[in-house]
């Protein structure tokens, strides 16, 4: 069973998200703030986390180097608002795999993360 | 003329006429004084010359009848003399002023008044002795009775050999003066005369003074007067402002002189007011200009501002707007999921999908608005990024059936900036273009080197021939959200996002359009030639 991890201040955004893998067969869990996500990380191991970049306590970018840091097999994913070229590239060099942009189709989610599964320990080609 | 003399300390003419007045009225005084006196002193001696012919002739007369002592005879002449008129007497008195014979008869026998100029012409005072004066005088002149002046003149009768050797020897031989003959004349016609003669001569000299006087009062009225009163109205009227006016003076004395300087000084007065004047209303013109320009900039950086907040906010809502977005669009393609696809609660929800995907793209052109400041800058060159973005849209479908004419000048258009947003622009201007040609035509680009106040920039022109912006358009061309393209085609916010991007770089856009001909825009931005 693939874990998966979803760290988003907004609720309607982790439903969403826990409703589309749900449907595809993925154990999701729910994070509603970037030091309850790492809370869960601890107590649990996940092969997938999905990190909201703008939060108000802790930032994506903040919780993305953590996770880099303490599990660096972990994947991260990035869901954006609006993603520009600076962001997407300073995450990407911080380690995250990849980024989905808001809002999302369950699709475009679906596809990314099966990317993340299927090639589990290399990036997929830019 | 009449209130120069009121006040004659005022006026040079009044002056004038008042100094020579005087001066002619006391010269000609004297003049008239002299002639009067020197005239009567030459009929005085003319009457004395007549007088004492008189009295020779009357002397010489009466010889033969005193030499043969003949009393009567003598008496009958000097009545005889005396009967002319203004012979008043002729009488005949002895040594010791007794008349011996009178023309007028009455007085023979009395004795002369020792006083009178008989005696005294030779005797000092003929009262007390005898003594003789130094000078004989024979004549005095006196008024009588009734007032008439009178000439009285004498002549010895001197004891001559032929008297005392005369048969009768009446007269001893030391004897000197036997007695004196003596004539009363009349000066009344004389003096008659003499006074038509000073009456004349008064009038003539009133007659003189007055004609000088009025005509040296013309003259000068005209010379000094007139002019001086011309002049100083003329100064007036200039003081008061009125620089129209010349003084219409037309000699060539110092007045006319005086007259051309203040009328040459009023003009170059004219002429330093009107250039004031033009410098004035030059000046005026500048500040109105620079006020205008100052309004322009102040509504421009206001529409900045505006732009700047609108696009804050913009990101605020397209952010939290997003996050809902997520959720319709999960769930939609979830429910879809339930339906078959054929359905009319799929096609609804199709609906529903294609509807909120509209709004992700209108958050995500709202979105790039809000981002019109440069992130990544770096030196730009303007003919790269216009080439990379030409060949990028050229592979595009939407451009397929467009030719571009691409006539760039082979210059280094060195620009500081974000090279992204010189791209956004640029892709904007070629949708823009193939949307106003229904994507077909041409699009002609090219670059120029251009100068303004001094300083150079690149111009970058996009002309299309499509459609054209309508006049009542141009002014709302860079309002954000205003489009003329077909709903959920264009956002509005293309061309606000261009020009403030532009407008923070110190550029501008400029736009020149011909209904259904074509539209050029030209993006002028600021090179920085140091960094090249």
């Amino acid at each position: 069973m693939k874990r998966i991890l979803v760290i988003d201040d907004e609720p309607i955004v982790r439903t969403s998200c826990m409703r589309a893998l749900q449907y595809e067969g993925y154990e999701v869990m729910l994070a509603g703030s970037g030091n309850e996500g790492l809370d869960m990380l601890n107590k649990g191991s996940f092969e997938l986390v999905l990190l909201d970049l703008k939060m108000p306590d802790m930032d994506g970018m903040e919780v993305l180097m953590k996770i880099k840091e303490q599990w660096p097999g972990t994947k991260v994913v990035m869901i954006t608002g609006y993603s520009t070229v600076e962001t997407a590239v300073q995450a990407l060099r911080l380690g995250a795999y990849n980024f989905v942009e808001k809002p999302f189709t369950p699709d475009t989610l679906l596809s990314a993360v099966r990317e993340v599964m299927e090639n589990s320990g290399s990036r997929p080609k830019e | 003329m009449k209130n120069i003399f009121r006040h004659p300390e005022k006026f040079i003419a009044a002056k004038l006429i008042i100094a020579i007045g005087v001066l002619m009225v006391a010269l000609t005084f004297i003049f008239w004084y002299a002639i009067l006196t020197k005239q009567e002193k030459d009929i005085m001696s003319i009457a004395l010359r007549y007088g004492g012919s008189f009295v020779h002739f009357t002397r010489e007369s009466i010889f033969n009848s005193l030499m043969n002592v003949q009393p009567d005879e003598t008496q009958r002449v000097l009545q005889t003399l005396g009967t002319p008129e203004g012979v008043q007497s002729v009488r005949i008195y002895d040594h010791e002023g007794k008349v011996l014979y009178n023309s007028q008869k009455n007085s023979i026998g009395e004795f002369v008044d020792k006083g009178s100029v008989a005696c005294k012409g030779c005797h000092v005072s003929p009262e007390k002795s005898p003594a003789l004066s130094q000078s004989v005088r024979k004549w005095s002149v006196y008024r009588n009775m009734q007032g008439v002046r009178t000439l009285q003149v004498i002549d010895a009768i001197t004891n001559e050999p032929s008297c005392s050797t005369a048969a009768c020897h009446a007269h001893p031989s030391n004897i000197k003066m036997l007695g004196f003959v003596e004539a009363q004349l009349s000066l009344a016609f004389l003096d008659e005369a003499l006074l038509k003669q000073r009456l004349a001569l008064s009038a003539y000299v009133v007659m003189f003074v007055l004609a000088t006087s009025l005509s040296l009062g013309i003259i000068i009225y005209k010379i000094v007067s007139k002019p001086v009163s011309e002049l100083v109205q003329g100064m007036e009227k200039v003081a008061s402002g009125n620089l129209e006016h010349s003084v219409a003076i037309k000699s060539v004395d110092e007045m006319g002189v005086l007259a051309q300087t203040f009328n040459a000084m009023i003009r170059d007065l004219k002429m330093a007011r009107d250039q004031r004047e033009r410098w004035t209303q030059t000046l005026e013109a500048e500040i109105a200009k620079k006020t205008e320009e100052i309004q322009r900039t102040h509504v421009n950086l206001m529409q900045t501002e505006k732009l700047a907040s609108l696009g804050r906010m913009a990101a605020g809502v397209a952010h939290e707007i997003n996050n809902p977005l997520t959720g319709v669009v999960t769930f939609a393609h979830l429910l879809k999921k339930r339906f078959p696809s054929e359905s009319e609660e799929s096609q609804d929800l199709n609906i529903i999908i294609e509807q909120a995907d509209r709004c992700s793209k209108i958050i995500k052109n709202l979105l790039t608005f809000a981002r019109a400041t440069p992130t990544e800058k770096g030196k730009v060159s303007i003919n790269d990024v216009l080439n990379r973005t030409i060949f990028m849209v050229q592979n595009q479908e939407k451009f397929h059936h467009i030719k571009f004419n691409i006539n760039l000048e082979e210059y280094p258009f060195v620009i500081v900036g974000d090279s992204s947003q010189f791209q956004q622009i640029f892709l904007n201007m070629f949708i823009n273009a193939a949307d106003a040609m229904n994507e077909r035509g041409r699009i002609s680009v090219a670059t120029r080197k251009t100068t303004e106040n001094g300083k150079p920039y690149v111009e970058i022109e996009f002309t299309d021939e499509g459609c054209g912006i309508r006049e009542e358009d141009m002014p709302k061309l860079f309002e954000p959200f205003f489009t003329t393209k077909p709903v959920g085609k264009g956002t509005g916010l293309g061309l606000s996002v261009s020009h403030g991007i532009v407008k923070h770089l110190g550029g501008y856009i400029k736009v020149k359009s011909t209904v259904g001909k074509g539209t050029s825009f030209f993006v002028r931005l600021p090179l920085n030639e140091e960094g090249k």
